[in-house]
């Protein structure tokens, strides 16, 4: 059994008495003490164009990743950065399917995509993944991406 | 201007061969820009004691789309201390997972407008797996705040 912590520090001067966030925790397999023991690692992607992907596939388990299970009520965690120095550029990150290679279009409830949010450059996020068969798909679009400047993005997913 | 910084360290000593040591740190800005986030929900708590739905920060998503695709940060921790208790945390209607005990999220938010022409402009909600009592903290840092209008009585 593996140990994995998270630690989460958040200052801001935003009021008169601020916002201090510290705040750490023990990834652990779902309803349980036992600590997630699997993962992709860290993983680096290049992204060439402005095409909505699949970042990381929901219901995996048993199929490409051995032993990936990531569905249903389990515990899986990702984290995501964006590897940028220009606050301008972003990349979106969604929750559902791929639109099939070419520019996401659904933004609704019924399980096709829906819009989480923006990581700007330098930004992360780390939420945990239902990871459900065909609507749990990680997904990212950058805003701006050529060949020869490539959106980068960093993530890593732990799982049962 | 105020300034908002975030920091995460994900760490374990045993989980691979090597250890693992990751590290990031970011500035809170409004969307495209380098100026600082100055709006924030504060940080709320609150003990629910029913399963159902709840939309935990309403009051920035009614009535129009002006911040639709601004910067937004949200928080959200369970603050159970059964590891058997947790959180389904959804956003607009599509569960992005499970909060258990002790766990959090830190994630951005584009307020996107639902199709469903409900004004539900990507509600976050939880729901508590118990309803025997479940605490849970949350804060939004935000661009920008529309708050419900006066509900006058007009009879």
């Amino acid at each position: 059994m593996a140990t994995i912590t998270a630690q989460l520090t958040v200052n801001s001067d935003i009021t008169d008495y601020g916002i201090a966030i510290n705040k750490s925790m023990t990834l652990t397999k779902a309803g349980t003490n036992n600590g997630l023991e699997r993962t992709t690692g860290v993983q680096r992607v290049y992204l060439k164009d402005t095409k909505h992907i699949d970042l990381a596939k929901g219901g995996l388990a048993n199929t490409n990743l051995e032993d990936m299970t990531v569905t249903g009520n389990t515990a899986g965690k990702v984290y995501i950065k964006y590897l940028s120095d220009d606050t301008s550029k972003y990349v979106i990150i969604g929750l559902g399917n791929e639109a099939d290679n070419v520019t996401a279009t659904a933004l609704n409830g019924d399980a096709t995509f829906f819009e989480i949010g923006r990581l700007y450059g330098n930004e992360w996020m780390i939420i945990p993944w239902n990871g459900a068969s065909n609507v749990g798909d990680i997904t990212v679009q950058p805003s701006i991406a050529t060949t020869a400047d490539q959106a980068i993005v960093e993530y890593i997913v732990f799982f049962e | 201007m105020a300034t908002t910084t975030a920091a995460i360290t994900l760490t374990s000593a045993d989980l691979l061969t090597d250890a693992l040591s990751l590290s990031a740190t970011n500035t809170l800005y409004k969307a495209g820009t380098t100026v600082g986030l100055d709006q924030t929900t504060g940080m709320a708590r609150a003990f629910l004691t029913a399963t159902t739905v709840v939309d935990i920060f309403p009051q920035l998503i009614e009535g129009s789309i002006a911040f639709e695709n601004k910067s937004s940060w949200v928080y959200i921790c369970n603050k159970s201390e059964d590891e058997t208790e947790f959180f389904t945390v959804k956003i607009c209607e599509n569960v992005i997972g499970k909060l258990y005990a002790g766990d959090f999220l830190w994630m951005p938010w584009s307020m996107r407008e639902s199709v469903n022409a409900n004004n539900h402009h990507g509600d976050i909600t939880v729901a508590p797996s118990v309803d025997t009592g479940m605490a849970i903290e949350f804060t939004c840092i935000n661009e920008g705040t529309e708050y419900p209008t006066e509900n006058l009585v007009t009879s």
